[in-house]
Order: structure tokens, then sequence, then C-alpha cells
């Protein structure tokens, strides 16, 4: 039950850092094209700057679970069993501490925002807590990944960061990539 | 030894970017030292928009901002860019004067200490084509970035094009812009002679930059080091505003040097633009309520 | 702490730097945890909320924005099979040359390269046709990663370009000129790279697979004529550049659109074609983003620690002529790109810099170029090369082992910026055609 929630939570996200791709590329086309009939978003490139930023953190938590978040291999693909796993345990401990300290600060920006009202400085007067909410959220949600994937590989699992199934050569994965999945 | 660190958003050759190095240079001759201040020029620490709120956070211990660009958080930051209010430079300075005290003490419930503050070069329009009347900016592509310039274009009957500054040089070599609102100085580095051929130098408004310090860090120091900075500012204040009235003539002398056409505005176009004035004059005092009222009051009776 | 010498800290924080990659912590993360030492030793300021403001900061860019489009246009070009056949209408016309499709990432990476302004996302389109095509073939691994990562950079020296635009606005030159700065430069990379590439094939026969059968002329053509439609986009989002119709960072959004219409006509928009091509190109633009945040947090710190401006200091101490002042700024710029990203490097050094190359008589337009070949560098040296992590992700190969194949690419851009150094011409000619003063 707690598992399918997280799933759906961490996949939610990444829906939405979807849209706001979608989105980004909606104000643009309009911003563009609407030059030729006098049509012009105010503040258009604020709306996508924030779109950006939304898209970049709502879509963390799903692109590190998929294991698409890059790091140096080099060691830890030479280490098998109980040191893999100590080694694993290390690297997801640093990532969530960092993680944790990093949310915790975004969620003060965002609130700190919001206590001295913040405001666009651009044609429209947006609040900026608002578009704060999908950097600060996005990073909370990353957080509840690393912390579910930490549980996961200190009760003995194999991290679901490390990629489909369990013995998947090179050449699978570049054909995965290939077919389009795996960015 | 303390050490400060004070970001600013101009590049390091612009004339704000210089008079901050030899403020931090006279800060630091004046405490033989135990003070050192490093400016951050070219937005290299924080980028503009950011710098109020990390001198505020205590971020950085000091910063130097276009406060005009907040006008969206009070009105009264926006003083300095109603238009047609303060259009020469002892204007300005009169409604610096004038509007000082109650700045700084908006600036204080956020717990910044105003230092000083500089102006720029007036603004004027850019345009593609001669303007002889207010009507013939009809139908421009014209550049809105903030609530004012958004508004002229409006009332103009101008086509309002949302364009990023960074972007500003490549919109008008393609057309995408063909009018925007600015000093001398800023189309001199956006070139803007090479797509448009004419300046109008209605000296629309003298926007300025405010350097403040972190109150807390200010009031951590002894006293003589703070007396330095005072007396460094009064200085550096001084010096910038000889500075852009200097530089103001200058680029308008570099903008006819490449061929652009800088003419001030016909008694026609004057007029309507004053006409506009009003109206956004009107719309900033329904804003900025008694408070503005009373700074254009000190203001007008200077 | 606060006496740390400048040496000392640089070398703590690239020993904490190796460490935490090493280990295996995600590079974003350990470039956010080396920010946050370098402040916690340098300053007494509140690490996390500049933590946040410069992450926040970095990541709400309108000309970022572009970087998710171009990735997206190259995930639906992808699954519409045009890419493919892009692909197979270049690759008749290369065969007769030593080291056949390889050279194909070099041209098909300088056609993207015209409507694209990124290098990762030149490298993560090319690469998504060509890398899987050659290993089909069996060409060798080093050479196709290699070509790949050099040729992406491309993306920023072939028109237009977003650190370009970063430049132009810092150093206070015309953009337009710079952007026409870059482009005989970048034919010349083209050329040095498919010579590099022919040399190295000639001394490994073994290692390059047999010719595609032979094709008579007419079949050639046919085979081409499907380059068309990937020439008509580029033409479309070049023109809609030109013409006004859209900003350097809107075209990203036109290249999207050109894209979809074609997959529309080619008959390959499905709807999960479609809804992969987005949630794809949105966790590529996470991953990056995510190291962007925490190169721009590691980028103010190290604007707090001082050793940027202490590096550049040092070179302006050393009374150079141009040619020493251009290779000293090479050797900086070469340290530093290893660490840092492009945009960030431009930003950093061009307070010190610019005034010295100014003073040293150095023209800024070429400057400017000479600057973007060694933010191309910074692409594809370790441990923090965009083009790197893309290729890491694309091919499951380790940063260190794309570094390796790109090393040979890396050398090439060194040739060519000894060449523009030696030949201004090259750089300069197109600006001044268009601007005689
Ligand atoms: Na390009
Ligand atoms: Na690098």
């Amino acid at each position: 039950m707690l598992r399918r929630a997280l799933d759906l939570l961490y996949l939610g996200a990444g829906y939405a850092a979807g849209i706001f791709l979608v989105a980004i590329f909606a104000i643009m086309m309009v911003m563009s094209v609407g030059r030729q009939f006098a049509i012009n978003i105010p503040a258009g490139d604020d709306f996508a700057s924030w779109c950006m930023a939304a898209m970049a953190f709502l879509g963390l938590a799903h692109t590190f679970k998929r294991g698409e978040m890059i790091r140096v291999g080099l060691l830890l693909e030479r280490l098998h069993g109980r040191t893999k796993q100590i080694a694993e345990i290390v690297a997801l401990g640093i990532a969530t501490a960092f993680i944790l300290y990093f949310t915790r600060y975004a969620v003060q920006m965002t609130y700190d925002s919001w206590r001295f009202n913040d405001v666009a400085q651009g044609v429209v007067a947006l609040p900026l807590w608002i578009p704060q909410l999908g950097f600060a959220g996005g990073l909370a949600i990353l957080s509840i990944a690393l912390i579910d994937e930490m549980v996961n590989v200190v009760v003995g699992n194999r991290p679901s960061y490390e990629l489909g199934s369990p013995d998947e050569t090179p050449d699978e994965f570049i054909e995965r990539i290939s077919q389009g999945g795996g960015g | 030894q303390t050490k400060w660190n004070l970001p600013a958003a101009y590049p390091a050759d612009n004339p704000h970017s210089e008079n901050l190095i030899a403020f931090a240079k006279d800060v630091e001759a004046a405490t033989s030292g135990k003070l050192q201040i490093t400016v951050h020029p070219g937005a290299s620490l924080f980028k503009a928009p950011d710098i109020k709120r990390a001198v505020v956070t205590g971020q950085a211990q000091m910063g130097e901002v276009l406060l005009s660009i907040h006008e969206n958080e009070d009105p009264l930051f926006g003083v300095d860019v109603v238009p047609f209010l303060a259009t020469s430079f002892p204007d300005a300075m009169k409604l610096y004067q004038a509007s000082k005290p109650a700045i700084a003490k908006k600036l204080d419930a956020q717990g910044l200490k105003l230092l000083f503050v500089v102006p720029w070069a007036p603004q004027g329009v850019y345009v593609n084509k001669p303007l002889a009347t207010i009507e013939d900016m009809k139908g421009l592509k014209w550049r809105a970035y903030n609530v004012g310039t958004a508004r002229i274009g409006e009332l103009v009957g101008a086509q309002s094009v949302t364009i990023q500054a960074a972007e500003l040089p490549q919109a008008l070599a393609t057309g995408v812009v063909n009018s925007f609102m600015s000093s001398g100085g800023t189309g001199y580095d956006a070139k803007a002679w090479e797509s448009l051929k004419y300046f109008y130098d209605v000296q629309a408004w003298i926007p300025k930059d405010y350097t403040f310090v972190n109150k807390a860090a200010f009031d951590a120091l002894d006293k003589p080091t703070q007396e330095a900075i005072l007396k460094a500012a009064a200085t550096a204040e001084t010096r910038g505003w000889k500075a852009w009235q200097d530089k103001s003539t200058w680029y308008l002398d570099q903008l006819k040097a490449k061929g652009m056409n800088v003419e001030p505005p016909s008694p026609a176009l004057k007029a309507g633009f004053q006409k506009i004035g009003e109206q956004l004059t009107a719309d900033w005092l329904k804003k900025a309520g008694a408070d503005g009222q009373a700074i254009v009051d000190a203001y007008k009776k200077m | 702490m606060a006496n740390l010498g400048m040496i000392e800290l640089s070398f703590i924080l690239l020993g904490v730097m190796i460490l935490l990659l090493g280990s295996g912590i995600w590079i974003a993360v350990s470039l956010g945890l080396v920010g946050f030492v370098a402040m916690a030793l340098t300053t007494s300021l509140p690490l996390g909320a500049v933590l946040a403001t410069t992450t926040w900061s970095a990541s709400a860019s309108w000309t970022l924005a572009a970087l998710p489009l171009f990735i997206w246009m190259g995930e639906i070009l992808f699954r519409t099979k045009l890419s493919e056949e892009m692909f197979r209408g270049l690759s008749p016309w290369v065969q007769w040359l030593p080291g056949r499709l390889t050279h194909v990432n070099v041209i098909g990476c300088g056609i993207f390269a015209a409507v694209s302004g990124s290098s990762a996302a030149t490298c993560a389109t090319i690469g998504k046709i060509a890398l899987p095509e050659l290993d089909k073939r069996g060409y060798d691994k080093g050479l196709s990663l290699g070509s790949l990562a050099g040729s992406g950079t491309l993306g920023l020296l072939i028109p237009p370009s977003i650190p370009m635009v970063v430049y132009a606005v810092t150093a206070n030159v015309s953009v337009l000129q710079v952007f026409l700065g870059g482009f005989l430069p970048g034919v010349l990379v083209m050329v040095l790279y498919s010579g590099y590439i022919i040399i190295w094939s000639l001394l490994n026969p073994s290692k390059i697979p047999p010719r595609d059968p032979p094709m008579p002329f007419r079949q050639k053509l046919r085979e081409s004529s499907k380059l068309v439609p990937c020439l008509l986009l580029i033409f479309a989002v070049f023109l809609s550049l030109v013409l006004g119709f859209a900003t350097a960072t809107e075209c990203a959004a036109w290249g999207v659109t050109g894209a979809l219409l074609l997959a529309w006509w080619s008959g390959t928009l499905t709807r999960k074609n479609f809804l992969e091509s987005i949630m794809s190109a949105t966790r590529l633009t996470c991953m990056i983003m995510l190291i962007l945040a925490g190169a721009a947090y590691t980028t103010a710190a190290m604007a707090y620690t001082g050793i940027p401006a202490a590096l550049a200091t040092w070179v302006q101490g050393q009374q150079l002529t141009p040619g020493m002042l251009a290779l000293y700024l090479s050797v900086m710029y070469i340290i530093l790109g290893c660490l840092i990203d492009g945009i960030s490097m431009i930003v950093l050094t061009a307070v010190i810099v610019l005034p010295m190359v100014k003073q040293a008589g150095l023209d800024l337009v070429w400057f400017g170029v000479y600057l973007i070949i060694h933010v191309e560098m910074a692409q594809i040296t370790p441990p923090v090369g965009f083009n790197l992590f893309v290729l890491q992700n694309m091919s499951g190969r380790d940063t260190f082992t794309v570094a390796r194949a790109a090393f040979p690419f890396f050398v090439l851009l060194l040739a060519s910026v000894f060449i523009i150094t030696e030949y201004p011409e090259i750089v300069m000619f197109l600006p001044k055609l268009a601007f005689p003063d």
C-alpha cells in the first residue's frame, strides 16, 4: 500500500514535470507566433522560467528511481555482496543528508518569499512562493525517494536505480535507450 | 580583519561597478585593511533580482541594485521610474533627497542600511523610424520589461513584446523588436545603431542604483570602521553623480558617432509624452498612496 | 580558517571532489558538497540560504528553457525514424572516406549545431541516432563515443549558441558578430575532426568495419532525399530566427513544432511515442539541471573563496605578449573547465580577464570565439563535462571511459585554438564582412 503510494508520488511528480515541459513549449510558441498577430503574453519569459524550474525539480525523484541520475561508477561497479551494500549505503547516506539539507533551505526560501511578500519583478507581479513551490516540492519528493531507497538497500535489496532487469547487458541497455525508454 | 562581499549586477567596466570598486578601495585604505570588501560585478555572485534578498538574509553583507526593479514589491521603490517626474540630473538629485527618508525607512524595516545612491543616464526612446508625434508610435514592436514600459506601450498603442535583456541585441537585429526605452548607455552596450537609426532623448526618467549594507553586519563593526564606510559612501555618491553626468553626454556622442540620429523630441512628441507621463504619475500615486504623495509634494517644493 | 591559503584550499577542494565522485556519490550532489565545503572553510555566511538562492536563480531561467526543448525535439525526431533516415541519407556519401560512418557523427552534429544552442542537446540528439547504428555495424566504440562527444560541442561554436550570448552580454560586444565569428572556426573544427578520423582509420584498418554494399549513384540520391525533411526543418528554424519570428531561445520551440509536424506527416506521431518523448526529455533534462544547480552553487561558493579571481590575477601578473597571454589563459580555462560549467567559467573570469585581454590588444569578438572553444573543451573534460554525462547516460559507459575516448578530440580543439591564434582572420573574416567598420 505504502509502496504503491510512494511510486505513484514519484511518477505523478514526473508527469507534472512533463506537463511543465509542454507548458514551456506552448508559452514560447504563443510568444513567437503571437508577435505576428499583436498578441503578447505579459511576462511570458518569467512564466517560461518558472515552468523550467518546476520541471527541473519535480522530475528529480522519477529520474532518480529510473536510474538516470548519473554518477561515477568506477569503484562501485567492482564491488560485490556485503561491501557493495555498505558502499551503496554510504553513498545514499551522504546524498540523502545533502538533499535533506537542500530541501530544508529550499522550503525556508519559499516560506520566506511568502513571509516577506516577495513578488516577481516583471510585468506580472506574481508572488514568488507560488513558482517556488515546485522547487521546494520537487526536492522534498526527491528526499522521500532517497530515504525510501535507503530503507530498500539497508534491508538487503538491490537498489532500484540499478536499472531494469538484474542481468541487463550493455548492448541491451543501448537497445533500450534506442527504443526510447531510457533517456 | 573582516571580509565582506558586495554583489553587483553590471559588468566590471560599467561606471557603477567602477565606482563600487573605488569605494571598496577607499574603505580598505581608511581602515588600514581592517575591512576588505570584495566587489563581485557582472552578476557573478548573485543576479540582479536576488541581490537585495541576499543582503537581507545575510548571504552577502553589502549589495548594489537598481531599486526600481523591486517596484512590484513596494511602489515607493519605483519612484525613480515615474515618467517625466524628474528629467534632469539636478531634478533627479532633488527627487532623491525628497524620497530618501521614506526609502531608507523602508529598507531599514527589511534590515538594510542605505549607504549611497548613484543615477544612470536619462531614458530615451530607440526606434527604427522618425517620430513626429506620439501617434507615430502606434503599432511599433515595443519592448515591455516592467510595469511602466508595458503601460507606456499600452497607452501609445504599440504592440508590447516580451524580450529578455540578454536577447535584446539579437531581437533588434532580426526585427522582433523595433523600439524600446532605455538610457544612452544601454543602447550603446546593445549596439543599437546596428539595427535602429533614431534615438529620441526624451529624458523620461533617471533610474538609480542603491547601495546598502546588512544592518546587523554594519552594527557589528567598531565605530571608526563604521565612520570610514559612511565617509567613503558619501565620496562614492558624489563621484558617481559626477561620473554619470559626464558619461551620459559621452554616450550620446558615441551614438551620434556611430551614425544614429540623436535628437531631442519635437514639441508635439514631447507634449504627447508629457500627457502619458501625467497618466502614469497618477497611476503611481494611486498605488503609492499618502507616502508617495508626500514625496512628490516635498520634491515639487524644492 | 580564514587564513587558509588559496593553494591549500584549492587542493583540499580538489581532493574532496575526487573522493566524493570516486565513492559513487551522484555528480550533482558531489558538486553541491564541494561548494558547501568551500564556503564552510572560507566564510561564516549562511550556506543553506546561498544554496537555495543560487540554485533557484540558476534553474528559473529563460535561456535554459531552450535546453529541454532541443532535447525534446531530438526525442521526437528519434522516434519518427527520421533520425535514422538522416543517418541513411548521409552515410552513402562518406563510405569512401577512411573511417566511413564515423564521419556521420561529425557532419550530423555540424548540421544539428546550426539549430541548437547547446552542446549537450546536440550530443544527445545526434548520439541517439548514431550511437546504436554505429554499434550495430561494429564500429570502434572509443572512436564513435569520442567523435560524438567532440562533435557535440559544435553546438556551441556554430551559431546559435547560448554561451556566445552570455559572453557577448558580459563582454559588451555584438552577439551577431560573435555568432558570425564562430561559423568558420566551426567548419575548421569539423575538418580537423574528420581529418583525425581518416588518419586514425588508416592506422587502424582492422577496427573499421567493411563498407556497406556499394550503391548506384541514383540510389544514393534517393537515399539522400531522406535528408530533405531534416534540412527543411533546420532551414525553417534558421529562417524563424533570421526573419525575426523567434529569438534564439524561442527557435527551440520552432524546432519542436517542426519535429512534431514531420512526425505527424510521416505517420509516426502515435500517442505512445508522443508521451514517451516527453517523459524521456524530462528525465534527461532533470538529470542535467540538477548538475547545473550543483554547479551554480559551487560557482557562487568559488566566487566567495576568490580562487578563480586569484588564478586570473596570477596570469595577469606575468607581463605577457598577446600570444603568451592566450596560452596562459588556455591553461587556466582548461583547468577551470574540468571543474565548472562553461557559462559559469565565462561569467566568473570575465571580471579580470576581459580588461586584461583588451589591454593586450586582442579583439573581443575573436576572444569570444577563443573562449567558446575552451567552453567546448570543458564539455569533454572530466570530472564535470556535460557531453560526458550525456554519453555516459546513453551508452552506459563510465564518465572517465567516455572522457578517454574524447581525449583526441580535446587535443584537436586545442589545435584549433592554436590555429585561430596564429590566423585570427579565420574568426574575423565573416564579422568584418558583415560589419565593415
Ligand atoms: Na549552435
Ligand atoms: Na569539464
